[in-house]
């Protein structure tokens, strides 16, 4: 399809939880500077397949490489050190914090007074500034408020902030990020997906919403019962293409 | 003057449309808006002080008002303390116990084992810290829920205070006890009250500016975010109990030293006392947000409801009357706020 060389490559992913087989013989390629949407029904086996890349769950069989390397993911913890990124739906932030104590929460920056370690408010002040300019292209109107007084595009700007925030973050997974969101926070999340894709965060985004796909997706992979029933490229392709994938149709099952 | 009226109603509309701009955003200053809610208090304070203006002028006599200070400041230790475990949506009933425990073993090593006072007073906080350090490994490890554990560590502290010293008073303390607990500097301000401040003062930094505050505020608000982020739930857990064990120990040495006395049953009020406080300064029971400027205000609005009835000469038991009113009143006083502050209603003023 094309000459790049994936950021990201899953090969051959299989898992099953007891009998039920989620994921069978499932690959997945991300391309520098793409939007990958992953779309399917219900039990297709979306989340699943990011939960093995994320560490959260074990593949019984299957690789996944960075950059073409081997990466041996164990746990979240793993899928964050080799930079694995990723935004829940509910963004887990806390609601009575701004917008740089989100950002850095468990990592914030230390300054040594009489030898106790202190935060450094400051700092972490500035840097949040910078990431939210530099990797996610907004300025918050009020940083120095609870974002429990935030829009929901907002917030999902600190989410994205917060999980882009390491320098050398090569993946961000995004987990259906505009389902409890209105049709103004929907558009204004699309375009911050966009932005980010843009400064340089390839993107893998799970959804239900097909005209959110083709919105903002470089390329599209359909899941159907646990398998990779195939791939596509937005600007080539329409939702009837997509949603015969997604449900099967006789003229895709022969591909 | 119609053309005046015009221009005025143009400006306005124009204010109006920058604010519907910014959606979502409140108009009031930063400072207000985190101060709000210690307004209740205030305005109790306030309205207390035209009440004694009123009916005992005596009330703002200095010695007075340095004696409410005085019976302030122990609670200012365990207010400080209570506030970063509230936050952290924990609680911890067992403090009046852990203050008559660790003030005990002071004081039979003072008096039965002739130990330095020093070295004594340096038990009483290990004594404090190991039972605060125990709360957290009973609600942490254990699992069971922080007001269960601390209800029944409660029971347990008090039975081993019974235990070790019976019904005995111990009495009559080696300096420095008795200045810490009922001493002046300058003549007049109570040294308690400085140890007091202080506590509150190192709170203020623990919950701006160190790791323990922000991942209180963190557990409190959203717990499992902060799983996901990194943070050990646990160990911070038990470091806030430890924390509160050590000021409930503080507070101990500080009553020996202003009774100059101390016996197992002693400090049965603190417990709720500290949590009305804290409660009535704007610290929410639900975790996730606090103030030890409110815990102050708190503590120093308690003091001075007990002082007024006392020196109105009414019954002791009208206290305990006054103190539940007033957490009632303050309660609800936060929960119209809270509806008022709701998106929905904001800009309906
Ligand atoms: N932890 C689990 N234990 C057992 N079955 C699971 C578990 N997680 C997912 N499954 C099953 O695996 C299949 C794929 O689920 P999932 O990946 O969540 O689908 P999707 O996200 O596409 O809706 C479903 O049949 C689901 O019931
Ligand atoms: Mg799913």
């Amino acid at each position: 399809m094309t000459m790049k060389t994936p950021v990201l490559q899953m090969k051959g992913v299989t898992k099953s939880f007891g009998g039920l087989r989620a994921l069978i013989d499932v690959d997945l390629e991300l391309y520098p500077d793409e939007i990958l949407a992953i779309v399917g029904d219900n039990g297709a086996g979306k989340s699943t397949l990011i939960k093995v890349l994320t560490g959260i769950y074990q593949a019984d069989s299957g690789t996944t490489e960075l950059n073409g390397q081997p990466a041996n993911i164990k746990s979240r913890q793993d899928s964050l050190e080799v930079g694995i990124a990723t935004v829940y739906q509910d963004l887990g932030l806390v609601d009575t914090l701004s917008a740089a104590p989100n950002i850095f929460l468990g990592d914030e920056p230390k300054k040594k007074i009489l030898g106790l370690p202190f935060i450094d408010n400051e700092k972490m002040r500035r840097d949040a500034e910078e990431i939210l300019h530099t990797k996610v292209g907004v300025a918050l109107p009020n940083p120095d408020e609870p974002i429990r007084d935030y829009s929901g595009g907002q917030r999902q700007a600190v989410a994205i902030a917060r999980a882009v925030r390491a320098n050398d973050i090569h993946v961000l997974v995004m987990d259906e990020p505009t389902a409890a969101l209105g049709p103004e926070e929907t558009k204004n999340t699309l375009e911050l997906i966009k932005t980010v894709r843009g400064r340089g965060t390839p993107i893998i985004l799970i959804s239900h919403n097909l005209d959110h796909v083709f919105s903002v997706a470089d390329r599209v992979q359909v899941m159907r019962g646990g398998m990779r029933a195939g791939v596509v490229e937005a600007a080539k392709s329409n939702k009837q293409e997509v949603l015969g994938l997604i449900v099967g149709s006789e003229l895709q099952e022969a591909s | 003057m119609p053309s005046a009226e015009n221009t005025s109603m143009m400006s306005s509309e124009v204010g109006q449309s920058v604010a519907n701009r910014n959606v979502g955003r409140k108009v009031e200053l930063p400072w207000l808006q985190r101060y709000i809610n210690v307004a209740g208090p205030l305005v109790m304070i306030f309205g207390l002080s035209l009440v004694m203006l009123i009916f005992e002028p005596r009330f703002f006599e200095i010695t007075n008002l340095m004696i409410i200070l005085q019976d302030a400041s122990i609670f200012m230790v365990l207010g400080m303390a209570m506030t970063l475990v509230v936050t952290g949506k924990g609680i911890d009933l067992s403090i009046g116990a852990v203050a008559a425990l660790s003030a005990l073993i002071m004081a039979m090593l003072i008096k039965d084992a002739g130990l330095n006072v020093y070295l004594a007073m340096i038990v009483a906080l290990l004594v404090g810290t190991a039972c605060g350090v125990v709360n957290g490994l009973v609600i942490t490890k254990l699992r069971v829920p922080d007001l269960m554990a601390t209800l029944a560590m409660d029971v347990i502290y008090r039975g081993l205070g019974l235990v070790l010293a019976a019904g005995t008073v111990l009495a009559r303390f080696p300096e420095p006890l008795p200045t810490l607990g009922r001493g002046h500097v300058f003549g007049f301000f109570p040294v308690p009250a400085i140890v007091g401040l202080s506590a509150l003062i190192i709170g203020y930094i623990l919950y701006h500016h160190t790791r323990l505050g922000r991942y209180a505020i963190a557990i409190g608000a959203n717990r499992e975010a902060a799983q996901q982020t990194g943070i050990n739930v646990d160990k911070q857990k038990i470091y806030l109990y430890a924390l509160m064990g050590l000021c409930a120990a503080i507070a101990g040495i500080l009553l020996t030293g202003r009774l100059n006395a101390i016996q197992s049953t002693a400090a049965v009020g603190f417990t709720l006392h500290t949590i009305a406080a804290v409660v009535v300064g704007g610290t929410v029971l639900f975790g996730g947000r606090g103030t030890m400027f409110g815990t102050l205000v708190g503590v120093l609005l308690l003091a001075m409801v007990t002082n007024s009835l006392v020196i109105l000469r009414f019954q002791f038991f009208w206290q305990l009357v006054a103190a539940g009113v007033i957490i009632i009143a303050s309660i609800s006083f936060y929960t119209y706020l809270q509806r008022r502050n709701n998106p929905d209603a904001r800009f309906d003023e």
